[in-house]
């Protein structure tokens, strides 16, 4: 045991998550719930495992190290008032909406009781105890944590205390999307905001949810959004997934998603990331039945020092089904971008349909970006496509723009915006599409 | 307007423009005929502004202002206007908003005030049937997988709202069939004023027969080589370019 020790490169961190969980259980008051439980099989789970090392190929661009050095602490609600929402609830956005502020729900900012017939949203903890869907409940948390190798997976588990339970009944159509929004505020010391979600679609059934990560403006502070998503699409289900992200110049985000499809369903996400030191996205979908369509559409824009890493994988193991997968990005600065997009095409999955693009700009000499696309195809019939581009801007387009009496400036961003423009047509709730467009508008305005 | 002095250009250590002289008084219509490779459409480009070129000596005076010394979009602003040869698509930029875009931009210049989306549409909708193109191609990307005919109808239509005091047409007519010939030289013709020049920059004497110009010259190893009213462009049309190239190089012999 001793040897694994010694290798262990990050004992010193884990052990300041040990104790940061010891404290935080020594001083809840609840009763015990079997919440609890989990969350505790969690923490000795993470024991068991080790933080990624750039010497992992999968984390060969990415470092977490400075996500690890903080003394992080959990956080509380504080410094937010209704009106602090509305500037992320602009005009024409009618979404059911839940908030998180420094980790924690603010039952009073959140709306869980205007939901539709059919349409489910509560905490997990509440899940469990009812007895509709308590078993649903646990064998999902009990799915997260066989065979768990991601510490960060395990990390969440262990720290989310509010992780939130998505349900729509058969059949049951939500139009208004659920959102759950995320606010940093200033804090006096690092903050852990650890965010589980559990979002199911019975047969039949569509439903959406926007995941929102902001910084409030004005605030600074240091903080890790470890935010963990478990998505189950039955059949001829639809769940668009979306992860608008503005956090501030201090703010570590790993997000995972697992979702798992059955037949003839559709799960769409979303992500546009804007914010953020370091941001790595894991995002995975595993294929459960036939004639299903698994769409990723992503957008990111880095300036100075931000690092964004989107990971995707989509596991083609049935035949007759459609992946679409398009990405775009902006790095300038000394920002970095990493596109890591793996499509495994297993040997029984024929007549798969799998479509990637990663398009990026690198827009200064100290930018940087990472494309690999990974393409493993053991079927023989199957239509597999995949593109990566990385470029700058077209200097005759310029030119031709600036005929017209555009500056130069004006015309850099005309061309940029229009660039990733592309991948938010795709955008399926249009509320969802202009919030996106203005926060990126926001961003090439700094 | 438009007065160019003794104008030296090269590019990549070439020259191509070897002492241009140039008067272009407002309301006038100046033709630049000449062969392939004679140095038309640099002339055209050194004016608008482009920056592959190198300008050896001479001046370019427009409105009594150091053209060269402005930027490509100073002299937008300043009221010229080039129809590009070989205009570049651009995907994602929607042509509505580029319209709106460079409208305003250049009615800021102007002094005036911006138009709200109202006004904007009525005075594009007004435009756009002047150079009769279909209100369809407002909702595409910038002449992204627009034909020849319907590209220069859209530099027409940019040309249209923008109201230039200088307008440069650049080879504007080669590869159009006769219908959108027409529409071009009649956006031209309607938009022609006492104020408003141009310079038609053409290899075919055709164009002509629907835009009359005031002065046809007459470009060969970037120089200006004969000057003279339309009837030149008909000379031309009739005997080709050779005898102009014997008679010059004739001369240098």
């Amino acid at each position: 045991m001793s040897t694994t020790v010694a290798q262990d490169r990050y004992a010193a961190e884990k052990q300041k998550f040990q104790e940061l969980f010891d404290q935080t259980e020594a001083a809840n008051q609840q009763p015990a719930h079997p919440l609890d439980e989990y969350r505790q099989r969690a923490m000795a789970l993470v024991g068991t495992l080790d933080f990624p090392t750039r010497r992992w190929e999968e984390y060969k661009y990415t470092s977490v190290n400075r996500i690890l050095q903080p003394d992080y602490a959990i956080g509380q609600v504080q410094g937010v008032d209704a009106a602090d929402i509305k500037t992320y609830l602009p005009e024409g956005m009618d979404a059911h909406l839940i908030v998180f502020v420094n980790g924690q729900l603010s039952e009073a900012l959140s709306q869980f009781a205007e939901l539709p017939a059919g349409m489910h949203v509560m905490l997990l903890r509440d899940a469990m105890d009812s007895d509709r869907f308590g078993s649903i409940a646990r064998e999902q948390l009990d799915n997260i944590l066989k065979d768990q190798d991601d510490i960060f997976v395990a990390l969440n588990a262990a720290f989310s205390q509010h992780s939130l339970f998505l349900y729509s009944e058969k059949n049951v159509v939500c139009e208004k999307p659920v959102y759950i929004l995320h606010l940093s505020t200033n804090a006096e010391t690092p903050i852990l905001n650890s965010h589980m979600n559990i979002a199911v679609a019975e047969t039949g059934s569509e439903f959406a949810y926007i995941e929102g990560q902001f910084e409030k403006p004005g605030a600074t502070g240091t903080y890790f959004n470890n935010i963990y998503n478990r998505v189950t699409v039955g059949a001829n289900a639809h769940i668009h997934h979306y992860c608008l992200q503005q956090e501030g110049a201090d703010g570590f985000v790993i997000n995972r998603v697992d979702a798992e499809q059955d037949r003839d369903s559709q799960f769409s996400n979303y992500t546009v990331d804007l914010g953020g030191r370091i941001v790595r996205n894991n995002l995975n979908t595993v294929h459960k039945g036939s004639n299903l369509t698994t769409n990723y559409y992503g957008v990111y824009f880095g300036k100075e020092q931000q690092h964004i890493d989107n990971h995707t994988f989509i596991d083609h193991a049935v035949p007759h089904c459609q992946s679409n997968e398009l990405y775009k990005g902006i790095v300038t600065d000394s920002a970095r971008g990493v596109f890591n997009g793996k499509v495994m095409v297993r040997k029984d999955a024929q007549k798969t349909n799998a479509f990637q693009q990663s398009s990026s700009l690198v827009l200064s000499n100290k930018a940087e970006m990472d494309s690999k696309p990974q393409l493993e195809i053991f079927a023989d019939d199957v239509k597999c496509s995949h593109g990566a581009t990385i470029g700058q801007l077209d200097e005759s387009s310029v030119f031709y723009l600036r005929s017209r009496g555009l500056n130069d400036r004006q015309a850099r961003a005309m061309l940029q915006h229009a660039f990733i423009a592309e991948v938010l047509e795709y955008f399926k709730h249009e509320q969802v599409r202009d919030f996106a467009e203005m926060l990126i508008n926001q961003k090439f305005e700094q | 307007m438009l007065t160019v002095k003794d104008l030296k250009v090269a590019v990549e250590d070439k020259t191509i423009l070897n002492g241009i002289n140039l008067e272009v008084k407002p309301g006038e219509v100046h033709a630049i005929m000449g062969p392939n490779g004679s140095g038309k459409s640099t002339f055209a480009n050194v004016i608008a502004g482009r920056e592959d070129y190198e300008v050896e000596s001479g001046s370019v005076l427009y409105k009594g202002e150091d053209l060269l010394e402005m930027e490509v979009d100073e002299r937008a602003l300043a009221g010229i206007f080039m129809a590009f040869q070989y205009p570049v698509e651009i995907p994602g930029v929607s042509t509505s908003n580029f319209l709106k875009s460079i409208v305003n931009a250049n009615r800021e210049a102007r002094g005036l005030e911006e138009m709200n989306a109202m006004q904007m549409l009525k005075y594009i909708r007004e435009k756009i049937e002047l150079v009769g193109m279909d209100e369809k191609f407002l909702r595409r990307s910038l002449n992204e997988g627009f034909s020849g005919g319907e590209k220069k109808r859209s530099e027409m239509l940019q040309m249209a709202l923008l109201e230039p005091s200088l307008a440069i047409l650049d080879e504007t007519d080669s590869g159009l069939d006769i219908d959108a010939l027409r529409i071009v030289s009649e956006a031209v013709n309607k938009l022609r004023t006492q104020d408003r020049s141009f310079i038609i920059v053409t290899h075919y004497q055709r164009l002509l027969n629907y835009i009359e110009p005031d002065f046809v010259h007459v470009l060969y190893k970037g120089r200006i080589v004969k000057s003279g009213d339309k009837s030149l462009a008909l000379e031309l049309e009739d005997k080709g370019y050779d005898w102009i190239k014997e008679e010059v190089d004739a001369v240098a012999v």
